[in-house]
């Protein structure tokens, strides 16, 4: 009973859940370039960041063609059929991270060539940006490796990313009374709201893969919900 | 439609006692003192699927091969059923017990119960002619009597049934019109059965099926033989139809039973694996039997 059926599309699945996971590789170095780039406030990174998001842009066209080939041909279901689903929200995402590290490069030449930076709030978006670094290969290997529990684990990440955005909020407050640096801060601040948006991301993809392995789709958290659980809406 | 309590009993005044199929509660002819077809004139009311089939500790033999083990299954009125399973499983078996004709086979036998509602079709005392009348069967290749004329073939059933000549051209262009014929073929009703398409024949045999009105409509591989386009007519019949007729479909087309069915039953080694509402057997069924299947890991 058990023979190899269907050959080419069971490759032609993992390679395309391979090529989609790449993805997230791709964003972490271009986060790390970002992560740089914002170390050094500097604006020549900064734009090899922008330049490169063709890569991940181009990588999205690619899974979403091969999605919509695979499903015309091959009808995928069950467990085929949930990973194809998951998949193409997996690479929104990616899509997503790579425009939020774009948002960033884009924040850096405003602040200026000598920005009045100050080190704790740069230390401050560094440690975010490691974690977020982590929080994403954590949602690759989870996802890979089909482990719920490991997905489920990015809240708590994402817990402390929270944490440390809000600590950037507060030393922006503490700035100081200068205009030049209290508007770098605030622009740091755009920065730390997208880096925060990145490890949204991360967690939405460890959702997706509770809904690959279980078939129910549901978030981890909600801000709207706080610790509930949200029903599927139902046409009528 | 209702049908006479004693109709599926053999024609014997002294069973009376025999299990009764009630007729509707809004029958408008509760006339049981007659056995014949007097009554049948009402039938004018419009059908509804109403009738449920049970199937209870279904086991069927082939000799000493046992094609089917303890099934228990039900095909709700108003709802498709697909059957779905690798060649072997007992499908196409199980639903030929559903109508009887798992019987006819030399060496084959039964066992277990299949409920129309709450009387048993594989009762004693069963008739075994008004139990195929109840429950019509379409199968793989269309059939149509080969010597017959499209008319001629949907009238055979209700000839034999003893329906009265007038009555049989309503119902044989009632039941064309059922079977998304009758547009096709009204001009030409005398022409061979033999002369229409493949997928016309195959709508053919289901008019035939329903010119009798059946409660049941067992349709075991009804599109195999056919091409695409014929394949989506059938299947666009088939979900009209269940709204008078209460449908199973043996399917070995996964997209088919997809598409046709609210409910499918998988089946493996004669048992039933998993049953369940379609949607939920094609995206997360609970069997790792049914995921495998499905997913084209083997069958």
């Amino acid at each position: 009973m058990e023979l190899e059926a269907r050959h080419e599309y069971r490759e032609e699945l993992a390679q395309l859940e391979r090529r989609a996971l790449d993805g997230l590789q791709l964003v972490v170095a271009s986060l790390d370039r970002t992560v740089e780039a914002v170390r050094h406030q500097d604006i020549e990174l900064a734009e090899l960041v922008i330049a490169d998001d063709d890569v991940i842009d181009g990588r999205y066209l690619e899974i979403h063609q091969a999605i919509l080939t695979l499903l015309a041909t091959q009808a995928p279901v069950a467990t085929d059929l949930r990973l194809i689903a998951a998949l193409l929200h997996v690479m929104k995402n990616i899509e997503r991270m790579g425009d939020q590290c774009v948002n960033i490069a884009k924040l850096i030449p405003i602040a200026g060539h000598q920005p009045p930076a100050d080190e704790r709030v740069v230390g401050n978006l560094v440690t975010m940006g490691n974690a977020i670094r982590a929080q994403i290969r954590q949602a690759k290997r989870a996802f890979a490796e089909r482990d719920v529990e490991m997905a489920r684990d990015l809240v708590r990440q994402d817990d402390v990313v929270d944490n440390l955005n809000r600590e950037c909020f507060q030393l922006a407050i503490e700035i100081g009374d200068d205009h030049d640096r209290r508007e770098w801060a605030m622009t740091m601040m755009l920065v730390a709201r997208a880096l925060e948006r990145i490890g949204d991301n991360a967690v939405d993809i460890g959702e997706q893969v509770a809904f690959v392995v279980t078939g129910l789709f549901r978030e981890f958290e909600d801000a709207s919900h706080p610790g509930g659980v949200v029903e599927p809406q139902r046409s009528p | 439609m209702n049908y006479e309590p004693s109709e599926l009993n053999v024609a014997d005044p002294e069973e009376r006692t025999t299990p009764r199929i009630p007729g509707r509660a809004e029958s408008p002819t509760p006339s049981p003192a007659s056995p014949g077809g007097a009554e049948r004139t009402s039938r004018v009311e419009a059908l509804h699927a109403t009738r449920r089939v049970r199937l209870e500790r279904l086991n069927a033999y082939y000799g000493d091969n046992h094609a089917v083990r303890d099934l228990d299954l039900t095909f709700e009125p108003g709802h498709v059923t697909a059957i779905i399973g690798p060649s072997g499983c007992g499908k196409s078996t199980m639903v030929r017990c559903v109508n009887r004709m798992h019987e006819e086979i030399p060496g084959a036998r039964s066992e277990g119960r299949v409920l129309l509602d709450d009387v048993d079709l594989h009762g004693a005392r069963v008739d075994v002619v008004a139990v195929r009348r109840l429950v019509g069967m379409v199968f793989q290749k269309a059939n149509p009597f080969p010597t017959m004329s499209i008319f001629d073939n949907v009238a055979a059933g209700l000839r034999f049934v003893g329906t009265s000549r007038d009555e049989v051209t309503d119902r044989v262009s009632a039941a064309l019109e059922d079977a998304g014929l009758w547009s096709e073929v009204q001009g030409r009703l005398s022409n061979p059965g033999m002369s229409l398409s493949g997928g016309q024949q195959q709508r053919l045999c289901i008019a035939r099926a329903l010119a009798v009105e059946p409660e049941v409509l067992l349709m075991d591989e009804p599109c195999s033989a056919l091409d695409p386009v014929a394949t989506l007519k059938i299947e666009e019949l088939i979900g009209q139809l269940k709204e008078k007729v209460t449908i199973a479909v043996v399917t070995h087309n996964m997209q088919q039973a997809g598409r046709v069915a609210d409910t499918t039953a998988f089946m493996l080694d004669g048992e039933l694996v998993e049953v369940g509402p379609t949607d939920k057997m094609f995206t997360n069924p609970d069997d790792d039997r049914t995921e495998q299947y499905v997913t084209g890991k083997f069958g």
